[in-house]
């Protein structure tokens, strides 16, 4: 086995480990990192979706540093979803 | 013969499987496209969208599939004769679960990551949608009821084990405590957390339950249903970070390690079957078809599966390709895990009399003295090893049962929350499905509990395999490949719970039991009676989805000239 081989090997194995062992509660914490994102956004650009919460003037301010975030929240929020996104 | 030749049997049907036919199917039936972008490429959100290498994907899917399922049927079907038990793992995995935890992924990363609520919605009807959700619902109840027994018997009938729980749910706080608040080295956080989790182990042979809280309740199973639903509720209620998933994160390692020693002990002692390879085709809790079918579930087919394919590994996949390996290659993973139960269930025993005494007081009891003999070949002492095996099952089951109320709180509030604003209190829905989970596991015989989950966990399969069906219907692919194990599975299974409802509410009405069992057969019985009204309503729709499918092929073909 060559030494690339052999690299690819081990982190095979600590790619496997990692999906066993850690990837689900990595997963949970960018879920919750998000929902408490997606609340922000919600309250401070909810005019986006139709749902008026801070005044404009606000949301305009704060506007240029959401606006990475819009897409993914936009979509997040639009999406459908039901009792099988929580099981997995 | 002897467990060795039945391992060989199993690698060259996983190998054949996985490299003939789901690569055939991979290929020239779904042709995946590495060039085609997943939805985890294209909705990327760094949250549930999110590409993933397919090793962690590997790792991921192995540890959310495998739980008690696959090692408790086999443990409970030998009664059959492992031999039809075996056929039945081999084929099923062959033909009907690789199948379709490969497909639920692939049909879930076509239809832009969508869940199975979304897919039924579109695929089948509206209605269609409602009813699957009120099937989980259930389904996530009799899974909670299922593993709750397994729980309670281990707890009862190996006194060590309550120790290594304790010490293992210590471990898993500690864990959550060092990677989330004190932001501890996560390598250093493992050796000192899963250390601890080994020292309840040993503690257990020393400190049994019996010395340290009385024969009596160590013995009584109220006592043990209410501990589980205890922990459960914190699992429940609690951040997912400071408590379920961190004990996950511990337990996972002695799982694993568990597992992986013991199947080096097969080989070091390769053990010849003591077990007859067939009994009878009928037994105590019913006949080999279709009751054997569903006992052994995940082993050979498991809805749950589907579940995780679509709603989790669907969305990080990040090419088409992957699929094959993490929705395929995993499936038949687990059915090694199937063998080795079976392997120890065959094995272990001098004579099908040890094994009916073992396994009327519980699967844990033959699952823990099989690992006991196995590691013991690799030099662990025997009562260390039985320890080590008892807190095996109880890790299995409790980490799967403590999700399932978490998602039942869930389900609860979503159900039930326009009826009334009550319901959205999440210690309301956890106590909700905690008391009815606890009502089950008091009341029900846990080998008909373990028949109707076994039924539900394949019932769900079937269901995927038709939105499956609908899909490659809709697209004008061949259907066939998944159309008869769905059109099997669901004969079977409507068939199994029929026939155990039916067992169960006949000694209802005709007086045979009385008390608890009355009220255990009750519950059991119309849980298994509405499972199958839900599927066949599904059927129906599914069958008119079909025609619809149809009709449309045969409009879109131009006519001749």
């Amino acid at each position: 086995m060559s030494e690339e081989e052999k690299a690819g090997f081990f982190q095979a194995v600590k790619e496997f480990v990692y999906g066993v062992a850690a990837h689900d509660s990595a997963r949970f914490a960018l879920k919750t990192r998000a929902s408490m994102e997606h609340l922000f956004i919600l309250i401070t650009m909810g005019d986006m979706l139709g749902v008026p919460i801070l005044p404009p003037y606000y949301s305009l301010r704060l506007l240029p540093y959401v606006v990475p975030q819009i897409s993914t929240w936009k979509r997040r929020m639009l999406r459908e979803k039901d009792l099988t996104d929580a099981l997995a | 013969m002897n467990s060795v030749f039945v391992l060989i049997i199993g690698f060259i049907v996983a190998f054949v499987g996985y490299r003939v036919y789901a690569k055939y199917i991979d290929t020239k039936v779904m042709t995946s496209d590495p060039k085609k972008a997943t939805p985890a490429t294209m909705y990327m959100d760094g949250v549930e969208f999110m590409p993933t290498s397919k090793n962690i994907l590997f790792g991921y899917q192995f540890k959310s599939i495998a739980g008690a399922g696959p090692i408790i049927g086999p443990i409970i079907a030998i009664q059959w004769g492992w031999l039809p038990a075996l056929i039945w793992i081999l084929l099923g995995t062959f033909f009907i679960g690789w199948v379709q935890d490969y497909s639920s992924a692939m049909v879930a990363m076509r239809k832009d990551g969508a869940s199975f609520g979304g897919l039924s919605h579109k695929l089948i009807s509206p209605r269609a949608r409602i009813i699957l959700l009120a099937f989980i619902y259930f389904y996530l109840l009799l899974i909670a009821g299922a593993f709750g027994n397994v729980v309670v018997s281990t707890a009862i009938g190996l006194k060590a084990s309550p120790m290594a729980w304790l010490f293992m749910t210590i471990g898993g706080i500690l864990a959550g405590q060092m990677i989330y608040r004190w932001r501890k080295d996560i390598i250093l956080t493992t050796v000192v957390t899963v250390v601890i989790a080994m020292l309840g182990i040993w503690l257990g042979t020393i400190a049994p339950s019996d010395k340290i809280i009385g024969t009596d309740l160590a013995n009584s199973r109220p006592f043990w249903a209410i501990m589980a639903f205890v922990f459960c509720y914190f699992a429940a209620v609690l951040p997912i970070w400071r408590f379920a998933l961190p004990i996950n994160y511990v337990a996972s390692y002695i799982v694993f390690l568990g597992l992986l020693f013991g199947i080096i002990g097969i080989f070091v002692l390769h053990p010849d079957f003591t077990l007859p390879a067939f009994t009878s085709f009928s037994i105590r809790i019913g006949p080999i078809w279709p009751i054997m079918f569903v006992t052994i579930a995940c082993g050979a087919i498991s809805g749950w599966h589907s579940i995780v394919s679509s709603s989790g590994t669907a969305r990080q996949l990040e090419n088409e390709l992957d699929a094959r390996p993490v929705g395929g290659g995993v499936m038949f993973v687990e059915m090694m895990l199937a063998i080795f139960a079976l392997i120890i269930a065959g094995t272990i025993f001098a004579s099908p009399t040890d094994y009916g005494a073992a396994v009327a007081k519980g699967p844990g009891g033959v699952f823990a003295a099989g690992v006991s003999k196995f590691l013991g070949a690799l030099g662990m002492p025997a009562d260390l090893g039985k320890a080590y095996g008892s807190v095996m099952m109880i890790i299995l089951a409790i980490t799967i049962m403590q999700l399932v109320i978490r998602f039942m709180r869930i389900a609860t509030s979503e159900l039930l929350s326009d009826v009334s604003q009550v319901f959205r209190n999440p210690h309301i829905g956890t106590i909700i499905a905690s008391a009815l989970g606890l009502v089950l596991v008091l009341t029900g015989w846990w080998q008909y509990l373990w028949v109707l989950f076994g039924g539900a966990n394949q019932l769900m399969a079937s269901l995927a395999l038709m939105l499956v069906t609908a899909y490659l219907m809709s697209e004008g692919k061949p259907s066939a490949w998944t159309f008869y194990p769905m059109i099997f599975m669901f004969v079977t299974t409507v068939a199994a719970l029929l026939f155990t409802s039916y067992s169960l509410l006949q000694k209802v009405f005709t007086g045979a039991v009385t008390g608890e069992a009355l009220v255990g057969n009750t519950l059991m019985g119309a849980v298994g009676f509405f499972l199958v009204i839900a599927a066949l309503i599904l059927g129906v729709e599914g069958l008119k989805a079909f025609n619809r499918y149809r009709n449309l092929r045969m409009q879109a073909k131009p006519t001749a000239a």
